[in-house]
């Protein structure tokens, strides 16, 4: 793992910007995007980096089970297409067994890439699923995007859009716009979700995109929002490309 | 804007000294003509064109023709250039040592022709302005409009005289004109304009800024087919809506549309949705064509602020109040039931044969004198569920008209009373379905006493959305602004 030594203490964006460029890597894993995004003031989900079998299960019975188990690899984004995803584990032998079978699947669907082993991470409430990402438009820069995760998203394109920066105006306006908005405000079953928690994280992410113009994209998908709060399960950052001379 | 640019464009707004290059007989020297009204508040106008088979042509409009700009002897102000595109950089040099106010390229062929030749001209020209901080205007324009000076960009039907508070922004020339034409016609005065072509060396967001700044401009509307610099053009579009209305119509909303702007103004394609984002951040207002241009300028200069949704309509026969129920639902307006006083005030003018009073208030048979109308106003205007007025008033020209010549008159005065008295928002309909010319006669009237009259049901549904809209976006951002002071 010499190409991540280092990156442990590193807390501050800008060293992780520095770093991942440093060592030539656009994509940041999913650990370091959620300690950026952390360091940024937006809530993510614990995750801590496994090398080993008998780490991940120490690590499971720190964080207190049911735990999720995600594959670590720096060239592996989409990581439940290679089968690195296991959710609800109960106990150490079910992390034991998830982290073999996420290790032998990502070597035969994958096995080029390099792999760092798992990262554990607390299982999320139930709650509302929804996302929240940062692209750059050629002409406007950095634009938000706000959504209700899955279906929502990809099929019915239910998503709203601010040009950064936004204020405490343009967040809220945002969450209201989509379509699937009652369902954020308690809808048969489902309780009402916590707006404000979701307006904080659109507005850190807007300062974030502002502050920090080395950044191309931001994706927290998804987003669990419950009735006392809001946080970032899954993440990812990509840097722009460094500019010549 | 550096300040030496903006001074130089109010000189080009209000120029002692104009020289128009390249005129010819073939277009009826239609550019020296549109300057000519400029002349009569002592404006000098030259024209500069190197053919001598011109010359008596020019000479006979009593315009003295030159053959170079540098033969006019004072400075000039405003220079409108329509040489080859071959000549251009020839006439933008002569501008920039002559450091004329600004130069409008009428000239086509650059970058929006997407080849080799075009794309190194306009490179060619824009290095030039660039480096002599001459506001270059284009190219690919009609230039600039000010009716107080009387200059026009659009041939000799625009209008000119003393201005209005209304200003226009325009990627096309065409709708430089009809944005100008039609609210003049529907009696808003113009007041400045632009056709900014390419808007390459001065870019939309100058004109934004130029406009924000100008006095004499309350109201903006603006035709445009993509930014350059989005980041340049929401800064400075947020600032401006904050202080006035601005109207943005948006060419190129769809894949194909988009493609035809990129040969007209070599615009970018972008997508609307940021657009429609923008427009909410900043408080504009949205408009899809130029009806909505011109009925949302009548609504903006003419119409109190709806605190609501909720209509009062008055219409005439039952088919009718149907569609027009119909048209204000989709734009998510309500036409609620009144309140129990009114209904009972109403009573004694319906009957329950032939005429509902339920809201919609079908007035057909009821209207027997102007009084009762005036008096039906009242109610409505006085009914705590209805927040705004709607009014068909084509029967209003005609009904009883053998009987009482001057009733369409009459009803009118009382309308324009109501008017000035009520504080709800008030709108007028006058559809021509089958008596189109009678309409066309009428709306006038009603324009002339500030009545917003619009010709069709679903017109005035879609402006009195606009308007909720624009007033209730206004509030939460004044709102906001008023936190932010206190934090």
């Amino acid at each position: 793992m010499d190409f991540l030594k280092g990156w442990a203490h590193m807390t501050t964006v800008s060293e992780l910007v520095g770093a991942a460029r440093a060592a030539e890597r656009a994509v940041l894993t999913e650990e370091e995007s959620k300690r950026l995004l952390r360091e940024a003031g937006i809530p993510v989900t614990e995750t801590r980096l496994a090398a080993s079998r008998r780490a991940a299960q120490a690590t499971a019975k720190e964080l207190g089970f049911p735990v999720v188990l995600k594959l670590a690899s720096p060239d592996i984004t989409h990581k439940s297409d290679v089968g690195g995803v296991r959710l609800s584990l109960k106990s150490a032998s079910e992390v034991g067994k998830a982290y073999d079978e996420i290790l032998a699947s990502a070597r035969e669907k994958a096995p080029r890439a390099r792999i760092q082993g798992v990262t554990v991470q607390p299982m999320a409430p139930p709650g509302v699923e929804v996302i929240a990402g940062m692209s750059k438009d050629p002409q406007f820069g950095p634009v938000l995007m706000f959504g209700l995760g899955g279906v929502a998203v990809e099929v019915l394109k239910d998503v709203a859009f601010r040009i950064v920066p936004l204020t405490r105006r343009d967040a809220a306006q945002m969450i209201r716009e989509i379509k699937s908005y009652p369902l954020l405000t308690g809808f048969r079953s489902i309780p009402p979700v916590d707006l404000k928690a979701l307006e904080e994280i659109l507005l850190r992410l807007s300062e974030l995109a502002d502050a920090t113009p080395e950044l191309a994209e931001i994706d927290l998908n998804p987003i669990v929002a419950t009735q006392s709060g809001a946080v970032a399960v899954d993440a990812r950052v990509v840097l722009e490309p460094v500019k010549e001379g | 804007m550096e300040k030496r640019r903006k001074e130089n464009l109010d000189r080009a707004f209000k120029p002692r000294v104009i020289a128009v290059v390249g005129d010819k007989g073939s277009s009826d020297y239609n550019w020296l003509r549109n300057m000519m009204d400029a002349t009569k508040n002592g404006t000098k106008l030259y024209s500069v064109q190197v053919d001598e088979r011109e010359t008596p042509g020019i000479q006979a409009l009593g315009i003295t023709n030159l053959k170079s700009l540098r033969e006019v002897p004072e400075p000039i102000d405003y220079v409108l250039c329509a040489v080859p595109r071959k000549f251009s950089p020839l006439i933008v040099k002569d501008c920039a040592d002559l450091k004329v106010g600004a130069l409008a390229l009428f000239t086509s062929g650059f970058a929006e022709t997407h080849e080799e030749m075009g794309a190194q001209l306009q490179d060619e020209v824009v290095r030039i302005a660039r480096e002599a901080d001459l506001n270059l205007i284009g190219p690919n324009c009609l230039g600039l409009y000010n009716a107080a000076a009387g200059i026009r960009c659009g041939g000799r039907d625009q209008f000119v005289g003393e201005g209005g508070r209304v200003s226009f922004i325009s990627s096309s020339g065409t709708h430089a004109t009809s944005m100008t034409l039609g609210a003049y016609q529907a009696g808003i005065l113009p007041a400045k304009g632009v056709s900014m072509g390419n808007a390459v060396v001065v870019d939309v967001a100058d004109w934004l800024e130029y406009l924000g700044q100008d006095p004499q401009t309350e109201i903006i509307a603006m035709y445009i087919e993509g930014v350059r610099d989005g980041r340049k053009f929401f800064t400075t579009l947020r600032e401006v809506a904050a202080r006035k209305p601005v109207l943005i119509w948006k060419g190129g909303q769809t894949p194909d549309g988009a493609r035809a702007a990129t040969s007209h103004t070599a615009a970018l394609a972008q997508p609307m949705t940021l657009w429609d984002a923008m427009i909410r951040q900043v408080g504009a207002i949205r408009v899809d064509d130029i009806e909505d241009v011109v009925n949302t300028l009548k609504a903006l200069c003419w119409v109190k602020p709806p605190r609501g949704p909720r209509l009062g309509l008055m219409t005439m026969t039952g088919g009718p109040s149907v569609i027009f129920s119909d048209a204000c639902a989709k734009q998510g307006l309500t036409v609620p039931p009144l309140t129990e006083e009114s209904y009972q005030r109403l009573s004694p003018w319906f009957t329950v044969v032939g005429g509902s009073y339920q809201n919609p208030l079908d007035y057909a048979s009821s209207f027997t004198s102007v009084e009762v109308g005036r008096q039906m106003l009242d109610i409505l205007n006085e009914d705590d569920n209805i927040d705004g007025i709607i009014q068909d008033v084509g029967i209003a020209m005609g009904f009883r008209r053998n009987a009482e010549p001057d009733f369409s008159e009459k009803v009118l005065d009382m309308i324009q009373e109501f008017k000035g008295q009520t504080e709800k928002p008030y709108m007028a309909v006058m559809t021509g379905s089958g008596r189109e010319r009678e309409a066309l006669d009428f709306r006038p009237r009603l324009a002339q006493r500030q009545i917003a009259c619009f010709a069709t049901y679903a017109d005035a549904a879609r402006t009195m959305r606009r308007l909720l809209d624009y007033y209730a976006n206004k509030a939460t951002l004044a709102a906001e602004g008023s936190v932010l002071e206190m934090t």
